[in-house]
């Protein structure tokens, strides 16, 4: 049985303002484990996206419990979520969210200089991971001067460049259009196919087609879960 | 990690170049003016302390004890020397005593012993013991003032006196002549002393010579000073000054006469050399003394200022955070920690102070010419060689990288990174809203503070040149006339008035308004005890009263048949308890001793002896022909040119040895209150600076929220607002924080006048206009600085404002 990377119990996350309180999770249980490739989809405000940046330790839940390769961290403190995110975790965006102040290469290195890496490694991984994704011809280029799905392979590159444990991507091809989405849905199914977990947050159905497992939420709830018969093998 | 840091934040100030600019340039203003007040404050602090024994030198001054209160004089009595070297156990004989005067007549005598060349010399001419060379540190090259002094009739020049009289010419041995009285040797030259002295002698002439050159060379008497005449001691080691002032008045109490109840009693106090240069009563050789005060006011106009460009930064650093925010959550995301992000903020803003340093050293370098020659100094600038400076700017760069960038690094280290990432911080949400306002108030309270001071110090100014000083000034030319021919004068001043142009002439000790002074003890009304208070006397011919259109109230001038007659102003009249003017004549006075008694002939209206920071003296006018130094001259202006040919002409018929130099009483009054015009100069620039910079900054915060609302702009204008109505929605902020500026700029302006004003006995009135005035220029230059933006905000198409998001 695969190593379980991440578990939720009765997740619960609230906001409140002075007069409105909105729950956007309600009690999530779900599993995910090393290999996997997980989609979370649902209509908008279902709080998929709220369920990935907590998986992401970018936000905290209001009760519940969260686990990280078995470790309780529903309530750790900002600066242990920091160095958990910085040693285990990969983030990619809709919007791409590359520093424009930064070449391909410095937005690439940028995880590897935050755990401190010595400076010949941090090329080499960034060489591979530039490599890896096709667009090491472009490592001087700013983020404007590449287009969008090119935008993309670079935080893609940057999301796996610090080896993490788990790859989070929330609606990787929402900004580009249907090639440039094929491209890079393609290009992490091969990086799910090498060995790294992911879990993507998305709205296309086509795009959950590449996953092994699409978790369906409701306001706030897990509904349904779909193992896809091409990777049962692979599942739980 | 530090190359990437400095590689975002050069790259980001270059995307950013307006916010780049703006925030250079208002810091390089800043830091411009504050090295350049650092090195006007540090060379006045820098006044004789490079003499090893600075902190042991000591000036004895005196002290006279009237019933009314005390006056100090800086001079020591002539005997005082002698009696101390003599007194040699109680630690006093590392002394030397000086005679110092301002410029004087020199002529360069060839092997014949005739004038070859004539100047009218305007450097300082220091009568000087061996001994001087040995307290103070000055460079003396190859020459040994112990040898070239110690004789009488020597004289040590400086290089660049020795220069300009003999040209190249080896001087030693060569013989000039001083005030055509004293025939010097030239003994030897030194190197010129620094400009920071004062006691900034260009010629060194032998102590022992001023015995044929001054009657009061040789005086024995206790009963006479002269400000020209100094005695400097060095204390001896472990020895404070309160005891060695304690042994010295009990020395000396013996040796001043007791000049009976009326007459102050004098005592001496010694006198640090460090408060030389800011003691103006007392004054020194250089005439130049600054006031601690303004010292402490120049710090701190520095200081606002670089605050002022500091407030800039943080305001439009704090609006720009919201362009980085997104950064920000990618960094996070990416792992970094709040104190890395700080130290990168921090790093992006010690670029920017950096780069706004090391423009400021260029643009001081371009300045300071111009401000030496404003403030007339002799500052140099050069960073590697000067350790204070040095250590300023490094400090300055340190600190400012603080105060601008903690703040902004702070609000920006915080931000959460869900909420940067989705672009959901907009301005309401950085915290800093309200700093932001507090900012701008305090940069606009110290600019509104700065620009009523300069309105009332320039006020004050023209106060001193528009006042009426009680005669009139206009026209008039003065010459100093050679002493001691006093036969000759009444026939010159014939000759002198024997032109058209030359409307009226008159021989005085000197102008109604002038730094030189006589007073002198008298009686009065046949009393037998002296009046407890000085007299100033005005020594003049008949012509005088006349020629300065002074106001007689009662009686008459005096005239040359009479025999001994006195002619006093209203505040002597007032002084001596003389109920009317008329009541004054025929009273008797009599001067010094009571030798010269003669009646009260006439009463004037009170003029100004002195400047106008000091009270109107009780004065006498009488007429004594041996005491004429001045010769006055009421020209016809429209024939200027010819009356001073004239008058030229008829000198140096009289004196054919001396130089013909001439003054207008006017610019002589008007050097009276130099010090308070270039500090008024120096202010007036740097309030401007001050302001610029807060509009610069107020420019940028502006440009920086229409950019912010061009959605709102598009929808309003789409609803039917004006371009009127969005400049009033873009200012009114704005311009409720001038206001409060000015609401808190009054009280601080008018506390800080009232207190400089205190200092001038004739001063201006604090009016509320130059309050008023301040408040509504800034207004003015900030609504305009505003309006642009909006303007430029309101003529956007809606329909592109509207996509903007």
């Amino acid at each position: 049985m695969k190593e379980r990377i991440i578990e939720t119990i009765r997740l619960q996350k609230k906001y409140v303002t002075d007069t409105v309180e909105t729950t956007a999770l309600a009690g999530v249980d779900i599993q995910i484990c090393s290999g996997e490739f997980v989609a979370i989809m649902g209509p908008s405000g279902c709080g998929k996206s709220t369920l990935l940046n907590i998986l992401g330790m970018l936000d905290t839940p209001t009760a519940g419990s969260l686990k990280f390769m078995g470790t309780e961290i529903a309530s750790a403190t900002e600066h242990q979520r920091a160095n958990l995110r910085k040693e285990n975790l990969g983030f990619i965006f809709q919007s791409f969210n590359l520093i424009d102040e930064l070449t391909v290469q410095e937005n690439v290195e940028l995880p590897l200089f935050y755990q401190g890496l010595p400076k010949a490694e941090i090329k080499k991984r960034v060489d591979a991971a530039l490599e890896r994704v096709g667009i090491a011809h472009r490592r001087s280029h700013f983020p404007q001067q590449l287009s969008g799905g090119q935008q993309q392979r670079v935080a893609i590159a940057r999301a796996v460049v610090g080896r993490p444990g788990l790859i989070l991507a929330d609606e990787p091809t929402g900004n580009l259009d249907s090639v440039h989405g094929r491209e890079v849905m393609t290009l992490l199914s091969e990086l799910n196919e090498d060995g790294a977990t992911i879990v993507m947050v998305t709205h296309s159905p086509s795009d959950a087609e590449y996953a092994h497992r699409t978790i369906n939420l409701l306001d706030g709830q897990v509904i349904t879960e779909r193992i896809h018969a091409t990777s049962a093998a692979i599942a739980l | 990690m530090f190359k990437i840091y400095f590689l975002t934040a050069w790259r980001s100030l270059l995307r950013n170049k307006s916010y780049s600019i703006l925030n250079v340039a208002g810091l390089t203003l800043g830091i411009t003016c504050s090295i350049l007040l650092f090195l006007v404050i540090k060379y006045e602090l820098s006044y004789d302390t490079f003499h090893s024994k600075a902190d042991k030198i000591y000036r004895a001054t005196t002290v006279s004890n009237y019933r009314e209160g005390e006056a100090r004089s800086s001079a020591a009595h002539y005997p005082l020397a002698e009696l101390l070297r003599s007194n040699n156990n109680l630690g006093f004989a590392n002394l030397t005593q000086v005679h110092g005067e301002e410029g004087g007549q020199v002529n360069i005598l060839g092997n014949d012993g005739n004038a070859i060349k004539r100047f009218k010399e305007d450097a300082h001419i220091g009568f000087v013991e061996p001994e001087f060379f040995d307290i103070f540190d000055f460079e003396t090259g190859a020459n040994d003032p112990a040898q070239s002094l110690s004789e009488p009739n020597n004289v040590i020049l400086t290089e660049s006196i020795a220069q300009k009289y003999f040209e190249g010419e080896n001087p030693v041995g060569r013989l000039i002549k001083f005030n055509n009285k004293l025939t010097l040797k030239v003994t030897g030259v030194i190197p010129d002393l620094p400009s920071n002295t004062d006691l900034p002698f260009s010629l060194f002439v032998s102590y022992k010579s001023f015995v044929d050159y001054s009657p009061y060379g040789d005086a024995k008497s206790w009963s006479s000073l002269s400000s020209t005449h100094h005695l400097y001691l060095v204390l001896p080691e472990g020895m404070t000054d309160k005891r060695a002032t304690a042994d010295l008045n009990a020395l000396i109490k013996n040796h001043i006469p007791d000049k009976g109840a009326n007459l102050p009693q004098e005592t001496y106090a010694l006198q640090p050399l460090s408060d030389l240069h800011f003691d103006a009563v007392l004054g020194n050789y250089s005439n130049r003394t600054v006031a601690r005060e303004v010292i402490w006011s120049m710090a701190f106009v520095g200081l606002f200022l670089v605050i002022v460009a500091c407030i800039n930064f943080v305001n439009l650093a704090t609006a720009q955070a919201i362009k980085r925010a997104r950064e920000v959550g990618v960094r996070k995301v990416m792992g970094s920690s709040q104190l890395q992000l700080m130290l990168q903020f921090l790093g992006e803003t010690f670029l920017i102070t950096l780069t706004a340093t090391l423009l400021s050293v260029v643009l001081t370098e371009l300045v300071l010419p111009y401000l030496n020659e404003l403030l007339e100094l002799e500052i140099a600038f050069s960073i590697l060689q000067d350790p204070a400076l040095l250590f300023f700017m490094v400090a300055q760069v340190l600190l400012v990288t603080l105060f601008a960038g903690l703040y902004p690094a702070l609000i920006m280290a915080r931000f959460q990174p869900i909420a940067a990432l989705k672009s959901r911080i907009n301005t309401q949400k950085v915290a800093g809203l309200s700093m932001r306002s507090a900012l701008v108030v305090l940069q606009f309270t110290i600019c509104q503070v700065l620009i009523i001071c300069t309105i009332l110090v320039n006020e004050q100014m023209e106060f001193f040149k528009s006042k009426s000083l009680g005669f009139n000034k206009d026209a008039v030319v003065t010459v100093l006339l050679p002493t001691g021919e006093g036969k000759k004068l009444m026939p010159l001043r014939q000759e002198l008035a024997n032109h058209p142009a030359v409307r009226k002439v008159s021989l005085s000790s000197a102008p109604p308004s002038a730094n030189i002074t006589f007073t002198g003890n008298f009686k009065f009304d046949n009393s037998s005890e002296d009046v407890p208070f000085h007299a100033n006397y005005k020594i003049a011919d008949e012509n005088y009263i006349d020629l300065y259109d002074m106001k007689l109230l009662a009686g008459r001038n005096y005239k040359e048949s009479d025999s001994v007659a006195y002619v006093i102003n209203e505040t002597m009249r007032r002084k001596l308890g003389i109920e009317s003017p008329s009541e004054a004549i025929n009273k008797t006075i009599a001067l010094g001793n009571g030798e010269v008694k003669g009646y009260i002939i006439g009463v004037v209206e009170d003029f100004h002896q002195n400047p106008l920071r000091d009270p109107i003296d009780p004065s006498i006018l009488l007429a004594n022909p041996n005491n004429y130094w001045f010769l006055s001259a009421k020209i016809d202006m429209n024939n200027k040119q010819e009356a001073l040919q004239h008058l030229e002409k008829v000198y140096n018929k009289a004196y054919p040895d001396d130089v013909f130099d001439y003054e207008f009483l006017d610019e002589s009054i008007a050097r009276f209150y130099q010090d308070e015009a270039r500090q008024n100069k120096l202010f007036k620039i740097f309030s401007i600076i001050a302001i610029f910079i807060g509009c610069l900054g107020l420019y940028g915060l502006v440009a920086f929220m229409a950019a912010q609302r061009t959605k709102e702009v598009g929808i309003r204008k789409v609803l039917g607002a004006t371009m009127f109505n969005i400049t009033v929605l873009f200012s009114k902020e704005f311009v409720k924080l001038v206001l409060i500026a000015f609401i808190l700029a009054v009280p601080i302006a008018y506390y800080l006048m009232n207190k400089w004003l205190q200092d001038f006995t004739y001063r201006i009135t604090l009016d509320y206009w130059p309050f008023i005035l301040a408040g509504v220029v800034t207004l003015i230059i900030a609504i305009i600085t505003m309006s642009s933006q909006a303007i430029k905000a309101s003529l956007t198409n809606p329909v592109v404002s509207l996509k903007s998001e």
